[in-house]
């Protein structure tokens, strides 16, 4: 009995041990926890080890410090408390003369009334804006983030200053860029128009050489006559189709809901004669409603039909079809789902086909597969299309099978942003 | 072979480019419905011309090329249809390449019709059967 009771007392002692070891350890993470602690001395077997923590200020410190932006606090009254090694170096001064300078000095003369009335207002909450820092003759276009601290001084604000001057040079070259690209549009469709005069004249003479010299010229020369007339067509072609091209930059037309199902209807009405000509079929149902340009996606539609129609089998008679479904994302991998925002349209031929390995060259300018002579056109179908549809921020693509028929697949977004 | 002037129209031309003078000389040679009358070169010309006009010179259409020196097309119909003796003659502009702009300010300021210049014989053929269907 008396071993019981013993075990006993011994086992409660451990307990009580254990309990006070627990309650010092958990008071210990709680000094530490609220910085009362600065250093801990640690016995590790028969040495002690020293730990001190970094505080969360010191670390804040060294994180302005190294920050790419410049960072100031100032005072109720706008001077400055305390600025980093940044803001230094944006207006080309050590630390030790800024500090006790108002910030104002440090402000472009025209921008000093807008700060003053952002000063005003930070105090009352969160604000930025847009001024010029100018000192010692540099300029610096800044955006100034201002919030309110509470130092154990007091109220204080801290401003964030960050340099716009790589933003502000690139916005002016890409204006520069959009300026220059506009000129050189405007020059095109001059040129243009300059070339359609003598080309002109050319075919004119050429057929007026042609009727009066038919008797006295003999078969070769009659040939050489209409091989020059023939180019001068195809040249006229060509100006009419640059000039198309051109103009896909500068006009920037609506984008408006519109039910692809009118536009195709529209197209083969207009097409009616053609494609009777051809005995061609085209198919198509329940399109949707895209936010497109309506004169565009028809000439899309237009181009790739066209194609179709010009390079089918011959005896066989040109079938089309055109489908729909909307995906998920903005992908030809995507799944389909009916809630998407793209739209994967299908236009689907079963022609000549051609070679996938030109698959991407066929929408290149001017990129035909076969001799000038087996197939009207200038090759530029193509490209105004995957022109349009990158206008509509979509995607264009096409698979092909050499006396099987060809496939385009454009995905569109279901409405523009 | 009388009231010759009653049959056949006469058409006043205002065009610089000699070539595009002889083009359409050569297609209305083949034209006994149609005379072309002494071309001149700009739009003040047109005006002289017209004052000096008599009942057997006077054009029955006046077809202004829009690329001339000193008074252009659009100039030269203003000009004509501000003028009660000739604003009642049927004009029209014509020129290589015709923009929206071009059309849009012509039928304002008067004119019957814009014309593409013509690419071929066949092209004057058409042009000059849609201005008589005009007139």
């Amino acid at each position: 009995m008396d071993r019981n009771v013993q075990q006993k007392n011994d086992l409660m002692r451990e307990l009580e041990e254990t309990r006070r070891q627990l309650y010092e350890a958990k008071e210990t993470i709680e000094a530490i926890r609220t910085g009362q602690v600065d250093a801990l001395v640690v016995q590790k077997g028969s040495t002690h080890q020293l730990y001190t923590l970094k505080t969360a200020d010191h670390t804040y410190r060294i994180f302005i410090e190294k920050m790419t932006e410049g960072a100031l606090t100032l005072s109720q009254q706008g001077i400055i408390l305390y600025a980093n090694t940044r803001f230094g170096e944006m207006i080309g001064m050590p630390l030790s003369a800024i500090i006790g300078l108002p910030f104002e000095q440090f402000i472009a003369k025209e921008n000093i009334p807008f700060y003053k009335t952002l000063f005003k207002t930070s105090w009352a909450g969160d604000c930025k804006g847009e001024v010029e820092i100018y000192y010692n003759g540099k300029h610096t276009p800044v955006q100034l983030s201002l919030t309110v601290l509470e130092l154990d001084e007091g109220l204080s604000l801290s401003i964030i200053i960050t340099d716009l001057t790589l933003q502000k040079t690139t916005q002016r070259k890409l204006q520069e860029n959009n300026r220059q690209l506009e000129l050189l549009n405007h020059t095109l469709e001059s040129s243009n128009h300059d070339l359609q005069e003598p080309l002109r004249k050319i075919h004119m003479f050429s057929n007026l050489l042609k009727k009066k010299a038919t008797d006295i010229l003999g078969q070769e020369e009659i040939a050489y006559l209409e091989k020059i007339i023939s180019s001068t067509n195809r040249m006229k072609a060509l100006i009419v189709d640059i000039l198309n091209y051109s103009r896909l930059s500068a006009i920037d037309g609506e984008f408006l809901p519109t039910n692809l199902n009118y536009v195709l209807k529209e197209l083969l009405e207009d097409f009616e004669l053609l494609i009777a000509d051809k005995k061609g079929k085209i198919d198509y149902k329940d399109l949707p409603v895209l936010e497109v340009n309506r004169g565009q996606i028809r000439q899309v539609f237009q181009n790739l039909i066209s194609n179709s129609l010009k390079f089918s089998k011959e005896g066989v008679a040109p079938v089309i079809e055109i489908n729909s479904v909307i995906l998920a994302e903005k992908s030809f991998t995507s799944k389909e789902d009916d809630k998407g925002d793209f739209c994967l349209l299908t236009i689907e031929d079963n022609g000549i086909g051609f070679d996938e390995k030109y698959a991407t060259t066929v929408f290149s300018l001017f990129q035909r597969l076969h001799p000038k002579d087996s197939f009207e056109g200038t090759g530029i179908g193509l490209s105004i299309a995957k022109k349009i549809i990158e206008k509509h921020q979509g995607l264009i693509q096409v698979t092909s099978t050499p006396g099987v028929g060809t496939k385009f697949m454009i995905i569109l977004p279901i409405k523009q942003s | 072979m009388a009231s010759a002037d009653t049959i056949v129209k006469k058409i006043l031309l205002a065009e610089d480019d000699p070539d595009d003078v002889s083009f359409f000389f050569q297609y209305l040679s083949e034209r006994p419905d149609l005379v072309l009358l002494p071309p001149v070169e700009n739009g003040e010309e047109v005006v002289e011309y017209l004052q000096k006009a008599h009942n057997g010179t006077f054009p029955d259409l006046i077809i202004l090329d829009q690329n001339m020196p000193k008074c252009n097309g659009l100039q030269t119909l203003a000009i004509l249809k501000n003028n009660t003796q000739y604003e009642k003659i049927p004009v029209f502009v014509y020129s290589t390449y015709t923009d929206a702009y071009l059309v849009k300010k012509s039928i304002q300021l008067g004119a019957r019709s814009v014309l593409e210049k013509p690419f071929s014989v066949e092209g004057y053929h058409k042009m000059i059967d849609d201005i008589l269907e005009l007139i």
